[in-house]
């Protein structure tokens, strides 16, 4: 039988994420600039207002008491933002221009020297590092640290971030986006009101800017609500990592390709793995993978602990100590996948949320705080006298198609799609294509839903290694060491059928690195129970890609990330 | 010398365990310690705090502090400290007192260190940081310290002291009697609960169904001990939330904490390693349990319980 996870759509639609208000007038909190999610765009979105607000105070004072105010599901900003990471430090100097040296900013240095390896079992080939790897005069960095500040930057630049709240709800009326309306507090497994109930409000705002990061929850309603989804459909690449304390220091930047990855064009398995140095005591190790893959038993985390094995990587970790753990999706359909347009009446999207990922060159960060901070001056455009708010909102989609990103993007549109043709194939057009600068091959390459490949099974598990939670781990320690600690008895906050056939169950047992799904018993038609723990659950996105919908549980729920 | 204050909670005619261990590690620092007992008809059961270390027990004993409401409670206590001078107020660990200390530390402008394990003579508490994985050394800037203490951190001690029974004023504020208890609901339970309980039978998800929690009652009882259960069975429906243990449930640390089919996931292992004795019994030799274990038994629990059960029966009988 052929299964495919998109014939089990999720119950959930986009309209249950779009809703006019429900507060009574005076009862909606209003705002003026309204920011969802406190990552690299929504902070540098309010870094730039807090900037232009200090140059023009006539101007800012018609923004009420509350003129910015950043939504962050986390614990607190950082609690969820996770990534390699080695940044481009472009969109930071653009963004700090004048006002902060990037030595100020709390990076673990410049690269020095960099790697590129290709893996067998057992060998490691150094091979030449491709054009669009190239680090040099890159910084390698904490996500959640850049995060933890660029949040006291924005919140010293006036704006009040609003942590552990959800943005649960678009709010839509008369086609035009009022705000967001926040998540309840306080409810019980099955929906009911607990002892510390607390509804969420209606936040009204000119302008709502959604800087949610991959797999944005309002983001996705909106690109459907406004049609502005790309005719290309957007995919996702699933990353794992931890954060070591080491012995020895590492000397360079590594990326691997190859093993234990297999090359062969069914298993569509494109990917690798980044180890970077983070000072002299630390090292990030992490292994990203497509999620058109389409073996049931491919673990993304697994992979990683069986990286961890290779002789030469084993030799980095030696008498070290793994101190943190956690995943992320990344959008990896590029340019095609863009959407038509970034704006809509009353909204700005930014960041991950619509795509501005670079795969080749495996950065998105600068994209993100570029786009942030172009959001903020189109969204500041309605404000200044006689100005039309389509008008200001219409400029950011050409500040965008101006900008580095777009003419980045657009050179590099077609390699990853090429990668769904096997690693060697991919590895040679890729070739080609940096060479001409995108101009061969002409045209777009198509993209399909990670959902719609075909499923296949090749006992892919039986190479994991059995964790031994010194070199290697369990997914429930993991999960421990992503700081996750979400209440247990809150509704459960995925949409996935529960009943379907058993390849598909153990597909997304298998993929979730955070043990949320778990086959239950058979039906006796061929299909399975899917059980689930969703308080395990660390908001990576997976599901969303292959077959299910993440939701945002209640506020503060999730992993509390420090160092990734 | 610190003045010490112990807020001690009274349930069913007695003063609740948690409580008169904190006021047994209170009469270890070298400080002049006293209780308050505050309630109604609470008399009767303030002077067998003298016998865990308290030279004073004030009583604050009022028909307006019949319901257990906070605010009430933080006027007792804040005009003790004002007038007779406390600086350090003590709490175990308790849905009230969490909300009794957080008024009191609003009132007094006082610094709160919760969930504290321990506190040394010169005013030094140690509080479990980062999911338990270590201990930090916690003060205080303000002038008045208030302090919560995780259940079980201490044993009561008898000391065979005896304390002066005192009158404390009480005079409440008018905003703290607009509250009003409308009704107070009881967990139905049988035997201690488990953040009192000496012992503790845990079940997770190696007893195989839910019918077979059974099997940890029964224990649990012949053991005059409390049932616990990890956070999978909670999930799967088979036990109520109130009796999870680990990182998202209660944290407990009984004598004798005896796990029927748990692994031992780092989740579950947070929330009772501080256990005197940990005995699993789970028919997986690699399951992690083993390695933190005091006792472990590699075997079929469904076996094994029954007889076990049979044994500490005929023994206690």
């Amino acid at each position: 039988m052929t299964v495919r996870a998109s014939d089990y759509p999720p119950p959930w639609s986009p309209g249950d994420a779009i809703q006019p208000p429900s507060d009574p007038v005076d009862e909606r909190i209003e705002v003026g600039f309204l920011i969802v999610g406190a990552g690299p765009a929504g902070l540098a979105a309010a870094i730039r207002l807090g900037q232009l607000a200090e140059d023009h105070p006539e101007t800012a004072e018609r923004l009420g008491d509350v003129p910015v105010a950043v939504l962050e599901k986390g614990k607190a900003p950082g609690s969820h933002l996770l990534s390699g990471a080695v940044v481009n430090p472009r969109g930071l100097q653009r963004l700090f221009a004048g006002r902060k040296r990037m030595d100020e900013l709390p990076f673990y240095g410049a690269v020095g020297a960099e790697s590129v390896l290709f893996l067998t079992k057992r060998k490691a080939l150094r091979i030449p590092t491709p054009p669009t790897m190239v680090n040099d005069r890159n910084y390698i960095a904490s996500l959640s640290q850049l995060g933890r500040f660029l949040a006291e930057e924005a919140e010293s630049a006036g704006a009040t971030i609003l942590p552990e709240t959800s943005a649960e709800q678009l709010l839509v009326d008369g086609g035009r986006v009022l705000g967001v309306r926040t998540g309840d507090r306080g409810r019980g497994r099955d929906g009911e009101q607990l002892g510390n109930f607390e509804p969420g409000s209606d936040i009204t705002a000119r302008v709502t800017i959604l800087a949610e990061g991959t797999q944005g929850h309002l983001t996705g309603a909106a690109l459907d609500h406004f049609g502005l989804r790309s005719d290309n459909p957007q995919v996702w690449a699933l990353g794992v990592k931890e954060v070591w304390k080491v012995a020895k220091p590492l000397d360079r930047v590594i990326h691997t390709m190859g093993w234990p990855l297999r090359p062969g064009r069914r298993f569509r398995e494109f990917g690798g793995s980044f180890i970077y140095p983070m000072g002299e005591d630390m090292v990030t190790v992490g292994m990203v993978v497509g999620l058109d893959y389409t073996d049931t038993e491919l673990s993304v985390h697994d992979l990683l602990q069986e990286l961890k094995t290779h002789p030469r990587i084993r030799k980095i970790l030696e008498g070290g100590e793994r101190v943190q753990w956690g995943a992320k999706t990344i959008p990896e359909g590029g340019f095609v996948a863009l959407p038509k347009r970034f704006h809509a009446p009353g909204l700005l999207l930014s960041g991950d949320g619509v795509g501005l990922v670079n795969v080749p060159a495996l950065k998105g960060i600068h994209y993100a705080i570029e786009s942030g901070r172009l959001a903020a001056e189109a969204a500041w455009k309605t404000l200044e006298r006689g100005a039309s708010a389509r008008t200001a909102l219409a400029s950011y989609d050409e500040a965008l198609r101006e900008s580095f990103i777009w003419r980045d993007l657009r050179e590099v549109r077609n390699m990853r799609q090429a990668f769904g043709r096997g690693f060697y194939v991919g590895g040679a057009l890729a070739g080609a294509m940096t060479a001409t600068k995108g101009k061969f091959p002409p045209g777009n390459a198509r993209t399909e839903r990670d959902a719609e490949h075909k499923l296949l099974s090749t006992d892919r598990a039986k190479s994991y290694p059995v964790p031994d939670g010194k070199l290697t781990f369990d997914k429930l320690s993991s999960v421990f060491a992503s700081g996750n600690r979400t209440r247990d008895d809150q509704p459960n906050h995925i949409r996935i059928q529960t009943k379907v056939p058993r390849e598909l169950a153990e597909m997304w047992a298998h993929m979730c690195p955070a043990q949320v799904y778990e086959v239950g018993e058979a039906d006796g038609d061929g299909t399975v129970q899917v059980k689930l723990a969703p308080s395990n659950c660390v908001q990576c996105g997976a599901i969303t890609a292959k077959g299910g919908r993440l939701t945002p549980p209640e506020g503060g729920s999730g992993p509390e990330y420090t160092l990734t | 010398m610190a003045k010490v204050l112990v807020f001690l909670e009274h349930h069913e005619g007695a003063i609740a365990k948690g409580s008169l261990g904190v006021l047994s590690k209170a009469a270890t620092l070298g400080a002049e310690v006293a209780g308050v007992v505050i309630g109604s008809e609470v008399r009767g059961i303030a002077a067998s705090a003298g016998d865990y270390g308290a030279a004073t027990v004030w009583v604050a004993d009022d028909g307006r502090l019949t319901a257990p409401l906070p605010q009430p409670r933080v006027d007792v206590l804040a005009s003790l400290v004002r007038d007779e001078g406390y600086d350090t107020v003590l709490f175990a660990q308790s849905v009230l007192a969490a909300d009794v200390a957080a008024g009191l530390a609003a009132r007094l402008d006082a610094g709160l260190n919760w969930g504290l394990v321990d506190l040394t003579a010169d005013g030094t508490g140690k509080s479990p940081a980062l999911s338990d994985t270590v201990y930090v050394d916690v003060g205080w800037t303000s002038a008045v310290k208030l302090a919560i203490f995780r259940s079980g951190a201490f044993d009561a001690t008898s000391s065979g002291g005896t304390a002066e029974v005192k009158d404390a004023p009480v005079s409440l504020e008018d905003f703290s009697t607009l509250a009003e208890m409308v009704e107070q609901a009881h967990a139905e339970q049988h035997g201690p609960s488990i953040e009192d309980a000496d012992v503790i039978v845990a079940g997770g998800r190696g007893l195989g169904e839910p019918e077979k929690f059974a099997l940890a009652e029964e224990l649990a009882q012949a053991l005059g001990g409390a049932v616990a259960a990890t956070r999978a069975v909670v999930d799967a429906g088979w036990y109520p939330y109130s009796a999870q243990v680990g990182q998202t449930g209660k944290t407990v640390s009984p004598k004798l904490y005896v796990a029927l089919g748990i692994s031992g996931a780092i989740q579950h292992k947070v929330g009772m390693q501080s256990s005197n004795v940990i005995v699993a019994i789970n028919k997986d030799p690699n399951a992690p349990i083993f390695e933190f274990a005091d006792l472990g038994v590699v075997g079929d629990l469904h076996e094994i319980v029954p007889k076990l059960t049979e044994l500490v029966r005929a023994r206690r009988s």
